[in-house]
């Protein structure tokens, strides 16, 4: 008997209803603008209306963040004296003090806030898990410890980036070598991550120790992370690598958001999964390495930056520009906080973003219900 | 106007799959008929989603080939499989916070580009999926704030925007009741006999496989032991090998599908 002719599955078709609808004009879906043609067969971008607040935003907030790190300090300067020291008027002193002394710092600030962010909401995604960013996993120690080798002279001498960039991979490959099996999934990943990351915290404490006090000095920006004693040319390579690093993000954008349902669904939907996490994986792992190379393992801008961008944007996407935004946003306010908090005395960066992304960090780990990003 | 397939065939040829150093099936030969509802059923650790995953690429045969029209899909590119091949893996779960419909627009990825996100046809199959599924008035609800049977239509529908015209689902039904379970398998039957495609499903349950399957697949410890129409395949002695218990076997009244009454646990066998 064929189960086709069978009277007592009649009643379903009242409720499914297989009618092709007739064509109709085109949308777009709720909450997006369509850029594009009228039927959408050749070009159609999709733009989402709350994205583009959000990003807006933050670069609003990003913005005056900026003429506040550039007014605050030792010295406080006018903002509007600050505006026009940045075309070059006004007197020579705050020019000097607007152009050469805060404006690099900025710049360098900026950058890395945004490359800790971008890199950690790649590896979220990819981990499906919002503690798997690069610091916590230990990318960024691997990075240090290579660059506090450089630095301390322990044989190779190499530019810090180069010397980051192999301590970021050689973490990488340690952190997913030892989680083999389990891939990017689950916490084994993550505390293998957690291990190889406190073996690389281990090996600079004793680097430091085995060296003269002036090194040590001259090496302990590296430990905490600060924008203090970054090379000039490390920001440069950051600026091309970040620039280059979004745009490649971007284009993975559809990817990431498809990634965060399971493995067997991202291929059902026709993602090639391991190129794209491979793809996934090295973006961040590089970006990491850039930013470690100029500021240090600044802890916590990668978790937090990622979480504001989540927090303010709806679940169809993966946030790569409010993330990179807010990384900004973040590493540039703790930084203004710790060069104001206690002047004369300036706290690095990095204790300053602890201070602030511990307690986050608990709090992530007492709602275990949410730790899918 | 209603959409009708014409499914290419699926086909393995001596399937032999792994997990880990655990060889699970070994040698399968199975042919899934064209347009038809195909159960794989089987006893736990059988290798009954092995042989599905086999057959949706996820993983790699250690050897043997599946056949897509005839051709090795391990060649095939991702984004063309996935306009061919819809699966629902076991246990789907989706982003916080996403609606039914957004969830449904998923299904149109492979058929979208990164300059071509939304057309006029993509806009036409999301609302299709919706009332395939009978989700219309669900549409714009979070698929957290619904009931299993509900959430799993919604993943069903999403398959169904992906517009292939062969469609897995593992164990659909595994974690629903009764009644969210016969929603579910109306729902496929009506996408089988109503649209052709060709539906394979990993059941657990054999009864469901008996009342809702074209054809059946049992497999035990890796291996085929039978396949063809349940009325031909399922009997008191595939019962007894497949699950170590006895039954009546009856047939019923009003869908002619076999039945299965008074289970009871099989005696040891004599030494």
């Amino acid at each position: 008997m064929l189960k086709q002719d069978n009277a007592s599955l009649a009643p379903k078709k009242a409720m499914f209803n297989g009618a092709m609808p007739a064509a109709s004009p085109l949308r777009a879906p709720d909450g997006y603008w369509r850029l594009g043609d009228r039927d959408g067969t050749g070009l159609s971008l999709l733009i989402e209306k709350r994205s583009v607040g959000v990003n807006m935003l933050l670069a609003v907030a990003l913005l005056l963040a900026s003429v506040a790190y550039l007014s605050l300090g030792t010295t406080a300067l006018d903002p509007r004296a600050v505006i026009q020291a940045l075309a070059g008027q006004g007197d020579m002193m705050t020019v000097f003090m607007v152009q050469e002394l805060r404006l690099p710092r900025l710049v360098a600030g900026c950058l890395t806030g945004g490359a800790f962010a971008l890199a950690g909401i790649l590896m979220q995604t990819l981990a499906r898990n919002r503690l798997a960013t690069p610091g916590i996993i230990g990318i960024d120690n691997g990075a240090t410890a290579f660059a506090v080798a450089s630095v301390v002279g322990m044989g190779v001498s190499l530019a810090p980036s180069a010397m980051a960039l192999t301590g970021a991979v050689t973490a990488a490959v340690l952190t997913f070598g030892l989680a083999t099996g389990s891939g990017t999934q689950g916490y084994r990943f993550i505390i293998a991550g957690i291990g190889v990351g406190a073996v690389f915290g281990a090996v600079t404490q004793l680097m430091l120790a085995r060296v003269g006090i002036d090194t040590a000095n001259a090496a302990y920006p590296w430990t905490v992370g600060s924008l203090n004693a970054r090379s000039g040319g490390s920001v440069q390579l950051l600026g091309i690598g970040l620039a280059v690093g979004f745009v490649l993000a971007f284009g993975l954008a559809r990817s990431l958001t498809i990634l965060r349902f399971s493995e067997a669904t991202a291929r059902g939907l026709g993602v090639s999964v391991n190129a794209r996490r491979f793809q996934i994986l090295m973006l961040s792992v590089v970006l990491t390495a850039l930013a470690v190379a100029v500021a240090g393992p600044v802890g916590m801008v990668g978790l937090i930056g990622p979480e504001i961008a989540r927090a303010l944007s709806t679940p169809r996407h993966v946030p790569v520009l409010a993330a990179t935004l807010s990384g900004a946003l973040v590493m540039v306010l703790a930084d203004l906080l710790g060069r104001t908090m206690m002047a004369p005395i300036e706290l690095p960066v990095g204790i300053i973003t602890a201070i602030v992304g511990g307690p986050w960090l608990l709090w992530i780990l007492m709602r275990p219900q949410r730790s899918r990003p | 106007m209603k959409e009708v397939y014409n499914p290419p065939t699926l086909a393995t040829k001596a399937l032999g799959m792994s997990y880990g150093p655990r060889r699970v099936i070994h040698g399968l030969d199975v042919e899934l008929p064209t347009g038809k509802v195909t159960a794989i059923v089987g006893p736990n650790g059988c290798g009954k989603s092995t042989l599905l995953a086999g057959l949706a690429r996820l993983h790699k045969p250690d050897d043997g080939t599946v056949l897509l029209d005839g051709a090795d899909i391990q060649n095939l590119p991702s984004r063309k499989l996935a306009t061919q091949l819809a699966l629902l893996p076991q246990e789907a779960v989706a982003p916080e916070g996403l609606t039914v419909t957004e969830l449904i627009r998923f299904g149109r990825q492979p058929h979208q580009g990164w300059l071509r996100q939304w057309s006029a046809e993509d806009q036409r199959v999301v609302q299709h999926a919706l009332g395939a599924a009978g989700l219309k008035n669900l549409a714009e609800r979070p698929i957290d704030a619904l009931s299993g049977g509900q959430r799993q239509r919604a993943w069903i529908a999403m398959t169904i925007a992906q517009q292939t015209p062969l469609l897995l689902l593992d164990e659909p039904t595994s974690a629903l009741d009764l009644g969210h379970q016969i929603e579910v398998f109306e729902l496929v039957r009506h996408l089988a006999c109503d649209h052709g495609r060709t539906v394979v499903m990993v059941l657990h349950d054999l009864a469901s496989a008996c009342r809702y399957a074209d054809h059946i697949i049992a497999m035990c410890d890796g291996q085929i032991v039978d396949q063809g129409a349940p009325e031909d395949v399922v009997t008191p002695a595939l019962v007894r090998k497949l699950y170590q218990v006895e039954c009546t076997l009856l047939t019923d009244p009003d869908t002619g599908s076999p039945l299965l009454a008074n289970v009871r646990r099989a005696a040891p066998e004599p030494a």
